[in-house]
């Protein structure tokens, strides 16, 4: 039963860890960006809806605010800094958005102080066990799955099926080709960021849920986790990120249950490290090779 | 059209060394004579080591082009080392300083090759993740062997052996080593491979001994200024060696030049005192570092200085010729 | 003038060599070369021989495959099938570096300089072998690194002097004229002392009298260095003026081998041709 318990407790932060690694892996695979940015924009998240609902505004509508808002700041963030980079070399752009993580981070950190807040977590989503059998599940947890879920298997069908999601794939098999063949490679782009950044607003809420704190850091550990998802799983590619989300939820869950708390972080970057000596374009990615 | 009249190589060394020395007695005159309070000749060594960790990480990320995001991690590893050997062993005479030193850059130099062979093989945003990892590895790796390293509380009573002289004499060293290792056939090298990969490859350049080899260069000055710190410092926690630390030094070279060691010197100083100058400046510190950095990436990608070296032969010989306010047709020229 | 105009001999029933290279084994012995991209097959059954001193050319419609041909010669891309034998020996899982030790060097279709440093430092960095100053020495200026400075100066002006840059070895190579980038990049490979120097398109973006330049620039380099030169061009009259034996390439296959006369009368190669022309 212990076993099983942890394996629902892995799965739930495996998916969070999935929805976060989602947008790294849709904006690199689109500008070949490393965007560092990402879980910064999970703090801002965890701000307003902090904020909001203390402000008394109903949970249902802070989570939408949330979401908006990591849209919003993600959105602009490429409009003002990625965009005039565009073409510059990988290294500037790579600067730039660490610039832009440590900016967010200490911005929030001069405006909301760098002290650790409680999360209003319980507002959100009621704390309440269900039992079944021997087996007790938070409400937490089962909304964190079925939530994950909807959203991978509705960004799967907006990429496979729609008009949009087509551009996206062209634009990220060759930019040049696709605007020639007339894509707004600009609108495709910020379409891009603004779906991983509702993807990173519906991952701070659920995030803060289980770990019910936040301060100007809690976005940074979280998003180099996702990003090692996404390495791991095969960066650039959609089933990469859910695969390589669950496996580092896993791993963390497994090595805690071992008693190796204090190692996880070094365990994940270990696990990146193996991975990326034997299959270095991840689990599920393949390997570009450059044109002479 | 005239002769341009250069210096004899001998004569510039002879230059070049006179004004290093110069520099080094008036430093250690100034400090020693007590005019600088307390803080202000601490913020004189900070600057050392940390012209050193930005000239360190400039030969990786200036010079060969990646991007290391663990640099911290290498300077801890030096500085852990230096404190461990300078605590087991008395004394302060140079040979222990020395020996403390040059182990600690060592075994930063052990670990860059470890972490370089794996990571160089891959593109640029893998390495830098990976050393990111590599730098959060090593920290927790403080943290969790308190039998060697003192753990969270902190490794204490190291001696304090990072004087004025101490800490610029393996500065200038450094930076002459480096510099000469840049200007020779294993330094256009790396170079080349920052410019083109795949033609320095198709040159005949091995370009993965070269990578490596940059690599560890920059871990074991890195390792050098780590032991450095330690001397400075006193007292070493895993939190002085945190992923911002690294951003820290980034920042310093990113803004001087990338390639540019002058630049490095001038930003890693410049970055350092101005906390000490402006303290009210201090709140607002990391969201202008982060603010420069963006807006110079968008502005001028080259950094300040670009990749502009200082040479001081090169402005006596303009100054001989008459030429010292003409502009140079011969931009980006580089002398050795 | 020494080796212009040699009649083309057969060799062992594969192809053609120069007659005064008939006496030594041929620089470059290409068997069956193969290589897929994702099921399409982009070089099919490539079979070639050069002379040791031959000037080749390898010419043929847009997307060929021309410079995948060379690619596959300096292990760029691994073939899926046959081999290639440099001076007699396989180079089949040599890195690229290796490579050009063995004696290959080549220049890029688009040109790949190292724009950020200097003429001379782009020459230097091309003798990347024959010199044993360590890294050590080098830090610490010992007397090997010494000898090393000087004996690639002195080199690397040399070389540069052959096609008139000498005079500009301190400019940066990314602000040098376009047609001056394409001669430093021939400079920059033969600096590796190449037995066999591939030249992708050497004359693209040069005028008529430039041309007229490079045609004797390589003829000079055949005669002084003795190595065999293949080239890739679309420059008719460079290839017909200065090449011995031709290979024709369309869709990934020689479609004819031989003479510049016999190429030209070819029918086969007129009508693979005939598209571009007509359009012209």
């Amino acid at each position: 039963m212990l076993f099983l318990s942890q394996c629902i407790n892995g799965l739930q932060l495996g998916s969070i860890y999935a929805l976060v690694a989602l947008g790294y892996s849709m904006v690199y695979g689109i500008i070949r960006l490393l965007n560092f940015a990402h879980g910064d924009v999970i703090m801002i998240g965890a701000y307003i809806a902090l904020l909001t609902i203390g402000a008394g505004v109903n949970p249902a509508l802070a989570v939408v605010l949330t979401i908006l808002g990591c849209v919003f700041i993600s959105v602009l963030i490429e409009r003002v800094a990625y965009r005039p980079l565009r073409s510059a070399p990988r290294i500037s752009l790579l600067i730039t958005a660490i610039g832009i993580s440590l900016l967010l981070q200490n911005l929030a950190q001069l405006l909301f102080s760098a002290n650790t807040r409680p999360y209003p977590g319980a507002a959100i989503i009621p704390t309440k066990a269900l039992r079944l059998g021997a087996l007790s599940l938070s409400l937490s947890t089962i909304v964190t799955i079925l939530v994950s879920v909807g959203a991978m298997t509705a960004l799967h069908l907006l990429i496979q099926k729609t008009r949009i999601g087509k551009a996206m794939r062209a634009v990220s098999e060759d930019t040049g080709a696709a605007q020639l063949m007339g894509i707004d490679i600009n609108k495709v782009i910020s379409v891009t960021f603004a779906i991983g950044a509702a993807l990173a607003g519906m991952g701070s809420v659920l995030f803060c849920c289980r770990y019910p704190i936040v301060n100007p850091n809690i976005g940074s550990m979280l998003g180099l986790k996702a990003f090692v998802a996404a390495v791991l799983g095969g960066i650039g590619s959609i089933p990469g990120a859910v695969v390589g989300g669950f496996a580092i939820g896993f791993a963390e869950v497994l090595v805690t249950a071992l008693g190796f708390s204090a190692w996880t972080d070094a365990v994940v970057f270990v696990i990146l490290i193996v991975v990326l000596l034997f299959k270095p374009a991840g689990l599920l990615g393949r390997g570009v090779a450059e044109k002479v | 059209m005239k002769h341009y009249r250069q210096i004899p190589f001998f004569l510039r060394y002879i230059i070049n060394a006179a004004v290093l020395v110069g520099f080094l007695l008036l430093g250690n005159g100034i400090l020693s004579s007590g005019v600088m309070n307390r803080a202000q000749s601490s913020v004189v060594l900070q600057i050392g080591i940390y012209v050193l960790l930005a000239v360190s990480l400039n030969v990786a990320t200036g010079y060969l082009g990646q991007l290391p995001l663990g640099h911290a991690g290498f300077m801890a590893i030096g500085a852990y080392t230096a404190a461990l050997i300078w605590k087991a062993l008395p004394g302060k005479s140079p040979a222990v300083i020395v020996l403390g030193l040059i182990a600690g850059g060592l075994l930063s130099a052990v670990f860059g090759i470890l972490i370089g062979v794996p990571a160089l093989r891959l593109k640029g945003d893998y390495l830098a993740i990976v050393t990111l990892g590599f730098g959060e590895i090593i920290r927790v790796l403080i943290i969790n062997l308190p039998g060697i390293t003192g753990g969270t509380p902190g490794l204490m009573s190291i001696p304090k052996h990072s004087s004025f002289l101490v800490v610029y004499i393996t500065v200038i060293v450094s930076c002459v080593l480096i510099h000469t290792l840049m200007k020779s056939r294993h330094g256009r090298a790396i170079l080349a491979i920052r410019e083109n990969e795949i033609a320095a490859e198709a040159s005949g350049v091995n370009t993965t001994f070269y990578k490596v080899l940059a690599f560890t260069v920059s871990a074991f000055f890195a390792g050098v200024a780590g032991g450095l710190y330690a001397g400075y410092t006193g007292i070493l926690t895993p939190g002085n060696f945190t992923f911002m630390t690294s951003i820290n030094i980034l920042v310093m070279v990113v803004l001087g030049g990338l390639g540019s060691m002058a630049g490095s010197i001038i930003a890693a100083s410049i970055l350092t005192a101005l906390p000490l100058a402006l303290q009210s400046f201090n709140k607002y510190r990391m969201v202008i570092y982060a603010l420069l950095l963006i807006v110079v990436m968008i502005f001028k990608p080259s950094g300040l200085l670009g990749r502009y070296d200082f040479s001081l032969s090169r402005i006596l010989e303009k100054i001989i010729n008459g030429q010292l306010f003409k502009k140079s047709q011969k931009a980006g020229e580089e002398h050795a | 003038m020494k080796n212009v105009n040699s009649n083309m001999v057969p060799l062992d029933g594969l192809g053609i060599i120069p007659e005064r290279d008939a006496g030594t084994p041929p620089i470059l012995d290409i068997r069956h070369l193969c290589v897929d991209f994702g099921g399409l097959r982009a070089v099919d059954d490539f079979t070639l021989l050069i002379g040791k001193t031959e000037i080749a050319g390898l010419i043929g419609p847009n997307g060929a495959g021309k410079t995948t041909v060379f690619n596959l010669l300096t292990n760029v891309y691994k073939p899926t099938e046959g081999h290639i034998l440099l001076n007699g020996q396989d180079t089949r899982g040599k890195s690229m570096h290796q490579l050009n030790q063995l004696g290959i060097a080549r220049t890029f279709q688009n040109i790949r300089l190292f724009s950020g440093m200097t003429v001379e430092d782009n020459v230097k960095v091309g003798m990347s072998h024959g010199y044993s100053d360590s890294v050590l020495s080098a830090m610490l200026r010992l007397p090997s690194w010494w000898r090393t400075e000087r004996r690639q100066h002195i080199r690397a002006l040399e070389l540069l002097d052959l096609f008139n840059l000498a005079d500009k070895a301190n400019t940066l190579a990314g602000n040098l004229p376009y047609g001056d980038q394409r001669r430093l990049e021939i400079v920059r490979a033969l600096a590796s002392e190449p037995k066999l120097l591939l030249l992708d398109e050497p004359a693209a973006g040069m005028n008529p009298s430039e041309t007229q330049g490079l045609m004797e620039n390589i003829r000079m380099l055949r005669d002084e260095f003795n190595i065999a030169i293949m080239l890739i061009e679309h420059d008719m009259s460079l290839v017909m003026g200065i090449c011995e034996g031709i290979a024709v390439l369309n869709y990934g296959k020689i479609i004819a081998k031989g003479t510049p006369k016999e190429i030209q009368s070819n029918p086969v190669v007129i009508e693979a041709y005939l598209g571009e022309e007509a359009v012209k």
